[in-house]
């Protein structure tokens, strides 16, 4: 059967922790993480990583995204934990979106894991729907060598729902037919767009499953909910009308990197080590993406987990790593009381983005030919060959990663506007 | 005290202390204009950064002073007919008749009204009403908005080698208008571009003189019936000559108001929040315009009497534009040493303006 619309929303099972996997798989390893409790989360070492991604055995002890480490490891003490590797990461969502096209032209990355496929028209070259979301899946699996689940629906909101039903490596489907069935049941926090703020609301409203939440009556939900309580009562009636665009990614407003460090900082060496090593990655996403900032801010927490943050405009837009790390460390000084004060977490953030490809010279601050040679080639250098391929000699002996920070949460924020 | 005065006089001198007066204060009398009945009849707004007062001819027949909430005073003059109208006051209350209309609104006393102090001539400078609007038009655009960088939102005037200069510069662009000045005392203040965007409007376009004392942190800016009092901005202004090159590469003369032209119809396609570049390509004795932004591409030749090398170059057409309209005369020389080196606009003789602009770095 052809219907009027088809959408596809393909999400990778447990993304980064697969890609780790099948990268080790392939350079020789005999262990398969994804059949062990294993974790990928923050340097094994220090205290405070966090789980960024589990295994489905790991699921079963109760390990959640987003815990710390040392909880994870108390429920599950055999835990496997591997750090982070964010150009494997860019490397395996690039060959995934090169497989998707060719399944249709119309591809919307969502965030690094996750992407809808306008598959309406499709179907004359490529067949029924469920089947080729069945090719698509194995195609991934055969070639790439990770497990995806594709969510089939009329739109991108039931592809996106019917892609959570069961996983791993499966194909759902959710036509509006089948809304009452699939959808109602589940709990109301599972529909998109619900999320830690408004479920325990809808709860206190007793409503508890998407089907209380489609069911409702407008007054009551407009009442505690205002404008999005219409919103919300569509989406559980499966109504969203939104576009799968070619890149529908809310233009970025920032690059930030931040880090929990895994000893107390009190002098201002190390500080600023730090802070060099985060400017580092921050800014190679910066040149990475062609863009340059103007405003850069730095955070800190220290001991007692107060936190705080200074910001300061540049004369002229920059992508320096040198001239964002100098205004990163006259941040720090104002902000910092002395040795005294001891901090466990920096972050640093340049937003005010303009492109490089135009760059307004500035009197004030001198474009420097030379400074910007430097980068492009460590650039080179660290994209070719890893980013400790290179390291800066202030790094040597300092126990500190010359180059801190993972995955570019922010170059695909997951909250795009897809209803 | 008691006045009697024209509507329009009052209006006139109302309107141009108001703007030293406080929006909203913390206090009420500092939203209120200063009337004091003397020899003749003066109007003072102060809000500390900016004192005007003003004085009007007036019949006095009684001697005294007060203050008057600007916003209800003006607004009641305003819409007075065109005739006489006195103002008295007794018991606090302020009486404003004009013809049939009587007004009797509460004052406020005037002895608590922080009027502008009095200050020494430390240094003076003379010049022509006319002339000293014309400089502040040709720099108060290059003035910074960036409260970070505080002198640079104001304007330098100094008076150096038998000249006055006017320097405004927010980083990207710089702008310098200077005049001779015989015998006149070195001065050397920086006075906030909001301050100066006032005094431009009160200035008239006259050979009347301004003149303009400094003192302590304030500059005074004294005229026929108005004196201006200005707060001056501390610290050093940034060392402006040391940005201009001494030689150029390239050096173009052009019409001003085919390339002003030009630049407008070409800044058309590159909408301004992209921040897509007018490019200039110099090649012989012609220059092209040129912009490409998403939604096209434009291209048009002007010819120009070139005297170096080719070159080509990006700018902000603003940059470009916000210069070449204060500019009076009809041809200009424009001058570049690289890609990434700032263009400067000179009158072809003399030296009674500069602009300096930096330019736009197109990626190869």
């Amino acid at each position: 059967m052809v219907r009027e619309r088809t959408v596809f929303h393909v999400d990778v099972n447990s993304a980064y922790l697969s890609w780790e996997a099948v990268w080790r798989l392939q350079h020789g390893s005999t262990l398969d993480l994804r059949t062990i409790p294993s974790v990928v989360g923050g340097d094994a070492e220090s205290r405070h990583g966090i789980v960024l991604t589990k295994s489905i055995p790991a699921k079963k002890f109760g390990i959640q995204t987003g815990e710390v480490l040392w909880q994870a490891r108390q429920k599950c003490p055999n835990l496997v934990v591997v750090p982070p590797n964010y150009s494997l990461y860019m490397m395996c969502h690039q060959a995934l979106l090169d497989l998707l096209h060719d399944f249709s032209p119309n591809v919307q990355v969502f965030s690094i894991d996750e992407a809808f496929i306008e598959y309406t028209g499709s179907e004359s070259v490529q067949g029924d729907a469920v089947a080729a979301a069945y090719r698509l899946k194995d195609r991934i699996r055969n070639e790439l060598g990770f497990t995806v689940n594709v969510g089939v629906g009329p739109n991108k909101l039931l592809a996106k729902m019917a892609g959570e039903f069961s996983k791993p490596d499966k194909v759902h489907t959710c036509w509006p037919e089948e809304i009452a069935s699939k959808m109602w049941p589940l709990p109301v926090g599972e529909l998109f767009g619900v999320g830690r703020a408004t479920t325990p609301k809808l709860q206190r409203l007793n409503i508890m499953t998407i089907g209380d939440l489609a069911n409702a009556p407008d007054e009551m939900l407009a009442r505690h909910l205002k404008s999005y309580g219409a919103l919300l009562k569509a989406s559980a009636q499966g109504q969203e009308f939104s576009d799968v665009g070619p890149d529908f990614r809310p233009p970025m407003k920032g690059i930030g990197n931040s880090s929990t460090i895994p000893f107390d900082c009190d002098t201002l060496q190390e500080a600023k080590l730090v802070l060099l090593s985060l400017t580092e990655m921050v800014c190679m996403r910066l040149r990475q993406t062609g863009l340059c900032a103007r405003l850069v801010s730095v955070s800190i927490r220290n001991s007692s987990m107060n936190g705080r943050g200074h910001q300061h405009r540049m004369d002229a837009a920059t992508d320096n790593t040198f001239r964002i790390y100098e205004t990163a460390c006259r941040l720090f000084g104002e902000m910092w009381q002395g040795p005294s004060e001891k901090i466990r977490n920096f972050g640093v953030r340049v937003s005010d983005l303009s492109l490089a490809d135009f760059m307004q010279m500035s009197i004030l601050q001198p474009y420097d030919e030379r400074k910007k040679r430097l980068d492009d080639t460590l650039d080179r250098i660290r994209f070719r060959y890893g980013t400790q391929s290179v390291q800066r000699a202030a790094f040597l002996a300092s126990g500190i990663a010359p180059v801190m920070g993972g995955v570019p949460e922010e170059n695909f924020p997951v909250m795009s506007n897809i209803v | 005290m008691k006045a009697i005065i024209q509507k329009q006089q009052l209006l006139d001198a109302i309107v141009m202390v108001q703007k030293a007066v406080m929006q909203k204060a913390t206090l009420p009398i500092l939203e209120g204009i200063y009337l004091e009945a003397g020899e003749q009849l003066t109007l003072v707004g102060n809000c500390f950064d900016l004192g005007i007062a003003c004085t009007a001819d007036a019949d006095i027949r009684e001697k005294g002073a007060i203050v008057i909430q600007a916003r209800m005073f003006g607004e009641i003059i305003r819409r007075l007919p065109d005739a006489l109208i006195s103002i008295e006051t007794a018991n606090g209350k302020v009486k404003i008749e004009c013809m049939n209309t009587v007004f009797d609104i509460k004052g406020m006393d005037a002895e608590s009204y922080p009027l502008p102090p009095a200050y020494q001539e430390d240094t003076v400078v003379t010049l022509s009403q006319g002339t000293f609007r014309e400089m502040i038009h040709q720099t108060l655009f290059a003035v910074s908005q960036d409260d970070n960088r505080r002198i640079m939102t104001g304007i330098l005037l100094e008076t150096k080698d038998g000249g006055m200069s006017l320097v405004a510069l927010d980083g990207f662009r710089m702008a310098v208008s200077r005049m001779l000045l015989k015998q006149n005392d070195a001065m050397r203040v920086v006075i906030p571009g909001r301050n100066m965007s006032e005094i431009l409007k009160i200035l008239n376009n006259s050979e009347e003189e301004v003149r303009i004392v400094k003192t302590g942190s304030m500059v005074a800016f004294e005229m026929k019936n108005c004196r201006i009092v200005s707060k001056t901005i501390d610290g050093e202004f940034m060392n402006y000559h040391g940005y201009i090159p001494t030689q150029y590469e390239t050096v173009v003369v052009l019409n001003r108001r085919e390339f002003e032209d030009s630049l407008e119809r070409a800044s058309l396609i590159s909408s301004d929040d992209r921040r897509y570049p007018v490019r200039l390509h110099v090649t012989g004795d012609q220059m092209i315009v040129f912009s490409t932004a998403e939604m096209g591409s434009s291209k048009e030749n002007i010819g120009v009497r070139n005297e170096g090398g080719d070159l080509q170059i990006g700018f902000n057409p603003k940059f470009l534009i916000d210069a070449l309209k204060v500019i009076p005369d009809d041809n200009i020389k424009l001058s570049f040493n690289s890609q990434i080196g700032p263009a400067i606009i000179n009158p072809i003789e003399g030296e009674r303006y500069l602009f300096l602009i930096l330019p736009v770095r197109i990626k190869a």
